[in-house]
């Protein structure tokens, strides 16, 4: 490249590699672009369905390219600045592409509430005070075993237990191999670490013990027909005195069911639904 | 590339980039790209600093399983100033604004980059966005992690909306240091410079600018609209009001995830050039490494989804998400295999900057399978949230960048200062920093797959162990960096002169007075060859080769 | 590249680090189109908070977009592109030289700017009055469906930004204007007053979309 000065051919020079677009052309294109917005005006007075938007974007894009070409001078630049200012467009296209390719395939994570379409949540979700239950207690002193109680926690051991206890409680369930310590047997009572008291296999559940994690995501209720299942394993174990029972938080005598403090936590199942529909009136919609 | 018209000469030393105009007042106004290069190195290392002093804070708290250095809420500001800091702060700009600045013009024989008044403007908008985020130390902190997440980041009574602000504003900087590299590369390489004879470094700086340019204002957008949402709720990511708080993870890592090779890119870089300069030999798959470069810049962003796949994104952009991902794995093996192509049958120097380069092989390549481990739907549902994604991206980030950040400081420390540091404390420290790194994450690996959960300030007594190593692990490195901080700090005071050319390498920037003097080089260079063409060479080594 | 760079005094000579003046413009006229790349990335995140309205919530966005006047964003439409017209004018009477010409043509284009922000500053005082503002802000009683103030944030954001645009451009312009009238520019030296044309007509290409997306739903 030569010398760069003020006068002669570098004016010359310097107008070959700009085009200049001539007065006629730029007042032309006006035109073209004031007509194609009428055009967009006066199909959105027109009702053809969804083809309404696609035509509105058609023509703005149309308009923009009209504008990029010749105002911005495009048609006549380095085609570099092109293939610059349309990798723009690609990422943007990207961009919301992907981005609807999640939104558009979810199915109705936002249950519509409240005017029936759906139905409501399956549980009451009011926020509830202090060591109150969100069911209604199916037992009325779950920390008595009755058979009923112990059948119940069966079907909860089935569910929730035998992946690292075995079906049998013997502590030999498919995950139990990896696990160091063994996880427990049931149907010995020796070497209980937290003890075989129902309340303190309650706590055990509550909160975990070593390797086993904690269960305090189930029910309180669910938990104490698991404690009665696992306790009805072995032998025949120690009684919960009143005091034992106090401890962790349970008045012997109520009947509500009541679990203590230990219900403060409220079920993660619970969770999610307040979560999902902070205000019964004015719940997500459906999309469509 | 060894031809320029300098040489033969005896180049004139005396007058450099560093002496040239005395005062802080011509540096602090200075339109110089070494300079600017400088003084983001310094500014950067200061927050690498604060960043590495949290993470040692992390680490303390985490020795044993039921500390009471700092309770749980200052935990939680703890990692999340350790993830900004480091993310936005450090390892963003480090490679391209610190190193990139000072070395990219003259790799291209150019005496500038294009723009050098934005250049300048591009570091004062990076420490007004530095200082704006870390002022909220002093306020009530910032507890959301760095990934501002939707609703608890509009929830938060902590000071969010000036880490938003900074990190704002620190994306300008992103953006303009980007710009102004692809038009420098666009427009001022040296006659004979083609794009095939353009080095690694900076094809991969141009790639690097290009997912900067593209992806940062999306950043921009997103953390805009969180600060109008925690201003006036304008509830487009707030599910109270009928926004959808996936949409912001959407947002925020269509910029975030790219971010990640806006890290590793120039890291890789780095290595590019380290590599067939200390293993004399010409590059493995010259065409290969460049394409590739593009290939992760491309595929970096059709990926960002696999960070939402327990998030409540739908089943079918899992898989999608999933699959595509699985793909980095191949632009990323054929860069891996390059390198190592290129050391094959070469004669090895195992300087300091080599060492970082086995250093950084080993440990990105962790990074990279365990990052195949992730991709995986089902195996991520349960290693979400674990030590296991800890330990992946500190494989990477600071495997793939801090590493080659140290191997490329070492690498280019006589060409900025003109002085040689002490080789066997270099070593030491590579040592240090190498086996700390490891000591530190690779039993996070384990806690990961055992299940200790992330973000936590305490933990299950089972865990101890582990834990234990893994801080002692973190003084290693610490260690490490101390040392390196004072042997480089020594040999800028009182270290032998290094020679124009010490590793001999044929790129431009070595083929120049070091210091550079004030327009890089003393005559304008021709480019006549490729990069690295090591074959049958007869260029003359400097004292250290 | 090969020669010196020439430092004869003049007019306007290139910065140093340029081989000549055109490599300078070409550079600057780049750095501008990679500029406009990173500006429409920033808009696609508006857009895309638009996109999912629409589809989360078809009824709302559009019972909520009549309380738009679409004749003024008509008005709007029609003044932005006007402007761009002058701007161009006023780009290619700088490539030629003329002085007074580009001056007169970017002073109506100030003049198309400023239209603009009136129209918009009348809009924006009806949603004012109609209580139909952004977020927590909003208070209009008439406006029933769920989750209407979504709209208006959406519109405000959209809007707001693009406004926000207008008002930087007429600071630039002005600018430019000033400069052109002293005399700075010449047929070998006008690259401010093109890429201020290319950020306007960035400007304009906005409205273009921002127009039907807001104002015409049906």
């Amino acid at each position: 490249m030569s010398n760069q000065n003020q006068h002669g051919q570098s004016g010359n020079e310097a107008n070959h590699s700009h085009h200049i677009l001539p007065d006629s052309t730029a007042f032309k294109i006006l035109g073209i672009l004031l007509l194609l917005t009428v055009i967009t005006v006066a199909s959105a007075q027109v009702d053809l369905g969804s083809f309404n938007f696609a035509l509105a974007m058609i023509i703005a894009s149309l308009k923009a390219s009209i504008v990029c070409m010749f105002f911005m001078g495009l048609k006549y630049d380095h085609k570099e600045n092109t293939v610059i200012f349309s990798t723009s467009i690609i990422f943007m296209t990207i961009f919301m592409i992907l981005t609807f390719g999640d939104l558009l395939t979810r199915g109705n994570v936002y249950v519509k509430l409240g005017e029936g379409e759906l139905g409501s949540l399956t549980r009451p979700y009011k926020i509830l005070p202090e060591g109150a239950t969100a069911k209604k207690a199916r037992f009325q002193k779950p920390w008595i075993a009755t058979p009923e109680i112990i059948a119940a926690g069966k079907e909860q051991f089935l569910n929730q237990c035998i992946s690292c206890h075995g079906p049998q409680g013997l502590g030999n369930g498919p995950a139990s191999g990896g696990l160091n310590p063994k996880p427990r047997n049931f149907t010995s009572a020796d070497n209980w670490k937290n003890g075989r008291k129902p309340s303190q296999i309650f706590g055990t559940l509550t909160k975990g013990l070593g390797g086993m994690p904690s269960f305090g995501s189930l029910g309180a209720e669910d938990r104490w027909t698991l404690v009665h299942y696992v306790r009805s394993l072995g032998p025949e174990g120690e009684k919960d005195s009143d005091e034992d029972l106090k401890k962790i938080g349970i008045d012997p005598n109520s009947t509500d069911g009541g679990a203590g403090n230990a219900e403060k936590v409220i079920p993660i199942d619970l969770a999610i639904e307040i979560l999902s529909s902070p205000e019964k009136a004015s719940a997500q919609p459906s999309k469509k | 590339m060894s031809n320029t018209a300098a040489a033969g000469h005896t180049l004139a030393h005396g007058d450099n980039y560093i002496n040239h105009t005395p005062g802080i007042k011509s540096w602090l106004g200075t339109l110089d790209h070494k300079r600017i290069g400088m003084m983001y190195l310094y500014t950067i290392l200061c927050f690498f600093l604060l960043g590495g002093i949290f993470a040692l804070m992390i680490r303390w708290q985490l020795f044993s399983p039921d500390s009471h250095f700092v309770d749980h809420d200052k935990y939680n500001r703890l990692f999340t100033y350790h993830g900004a800091i480091m993310v936005f702060m450090v390892i963003i700009p480090l490679i391209p604004a610190a190193i990139g600045n000072f070395v990219l013009p003259m790799m291209l024989g150019a005496k500038d980059v294009a723009f050098p008044r934005w250049n300048l403007a591009s570091y004062y908008v990076y420490l007004t966005g530095a200082l704006f985020a870390a002022s909220t130390l002093f306020l009530k902190g910032v507890d959301t992690g760095w990934t501002f997440y939707t609703p608890l980041s509009i929830r938060t009574q902590s000071s969010a909306t000036w880490v938003l602000i900074g990190a704002f504003i620190m994306g300008f900087s992103s953006i303009l240091t980007g710009l102004n590299f692809i038009v420098t590369i666009h427009k001022l390489r040296a006659p004979g410079l083609t794009w095939d004879r353009l080095p690694l470094f900076v094809w991969a700086l141009y790639a690097t600018s290009i997912i900067q340019v593209l992806a940062t204002p999306v950043l921009a957008i997103t953390l805009f609209l969180l600060i109008l949402e925690r201003t006036i709720g304008i509830g487009i990511f707030d599910p109270k009001l009928g926004g959808d708080p996936v949409l912001f993870q959407h947002f925020f890592w269509f910029y975030s995830h790219p971010a990640v090779y806006i890290m590793v890119l120039p890291g890789m870089g780095v290595i590019s050039e380290i590599i067939p300069v200390f293993s004399r030999k010409p590059m493995f798959g010259y065409k290969a490494i460049a394409g590739a470069t593009f290939g992760i810049a491309l595929v970096s962003f059709v990926v960002w989804g696999h960070h939402l796949f327990v998030s409540g994104q739908s089943e079918f952009a899992n898989f999608v998400f999933s699959l595509i991902t699985m793909f980095v794995a191949v632009p990323t093996g054929v860069k891996v295999f390059s390198w190592l192509g290129t050391m094959y049958k070469g004669s090895i120097r195992f300087n300091v900057p080599m060492l970082y380069v086995f250093s950084f092989l080993f440990v990105f390549t962790i990074g990279g399978l365990t990052g195949v481990f992730l991709a995986t739907v089902s195996v991520d549902v349960h290693l979400t949230d674990t030590y296991f994604v800890i330990a992946h991206f500190h494989y990477v980030m600071v495997g793939g960048t801090i590493f080659a950040f140290l191997g490329g400081l070492n690498y280019w420390f006589p060409k900025f200062s003109g002085k040689m540091y002490n080789e066997t404390a270099g070593k030491i420290a590579c040592l240090l920093v190498s086996l700390g790194f490891n000591v530190t994450f690779f039993p996070q690996f384990i806690l990961g797959t055992l299940g200790m959960p992330r973000r936590y300030a305490n933990y299950l007594p089972q865990f101890t162990t582990l834990n234990m190593v893994s801080t002692v692990g973190s003084w290693m490195i610490a260690a490490g960096l101390l040392l390196t901080a004072f042997y480089l700090w020594r040999a800028l005071k009182n270290g032998k002169p290094a020679g124009d050319n010490p590793w001999g390498a044929l790129t431009l920037e070595w083929q120049t007075p070091s210091p550079p003097p004030m327009e890089n080089f003393l005559y304008d260079p021709v480019v006549t060859d490729g990069p690295y063409e090591y074959r049958g060479e007869k260029i003359k080594l400097g004292m250290y080769a | 590249m090969s020669s010196s760079v020439s430092t004869q005094p003049g007019e306007h000579h290139h910065a140093h680090h340029f081989s000549s003046a055109i490599a300078e413009f070409e550079a600057c006229k780049q750095g501008m189109w990679i500029f406009l790349v990173t500006e429409v990335l920033f808009f696609s995140g508006m857009f895309l908070a638009y996109a999912v309205l629409r589809v989360f919530y078809p009824d709302m966005v559009h019972e909520a977009h009549h309380m738009l006047d679409w004749r003024l964003g008509a008005l709007n439409t029609v003044v932005l592109l006007t402007s761009s017209l002058t701007m161009a004018l006023a780009v290619s009477s700088a490539q030629r030289g003329n002085k007074e010409r580009t001056v007169k043509m970017l002073a109506i284009t100030l003049l198309c700017a400023f239209m603009f922000l009136i129209v918009k500053y009348i809009e924006y005082k009806a949603k004012w009055e109609h209580g139909t503002l952004p977020g927590h802000l909003f208070i209009n009683e008439h406006l029933k469906l769920e989750k209407t103030p979504l709209f208006f944030s959406v519109y405000f954001v959209m809007t707001g930004i693009h406004g926000l645009h207008v008002i930087i451009g007429i600071g630039i312009i002005f600018h430019i204007m000033r400069r052109a009238a002293r005399g700075d520019f010449s047929k070998d030296y006008f690259t401010p007053v093109e890429i201020t044309g290319l950020y306007w007509h960035f400007v304009d290409l906005v409205w273009i979309y921002l127009f039907p997306l807001l104002y015409l739903i049906s």
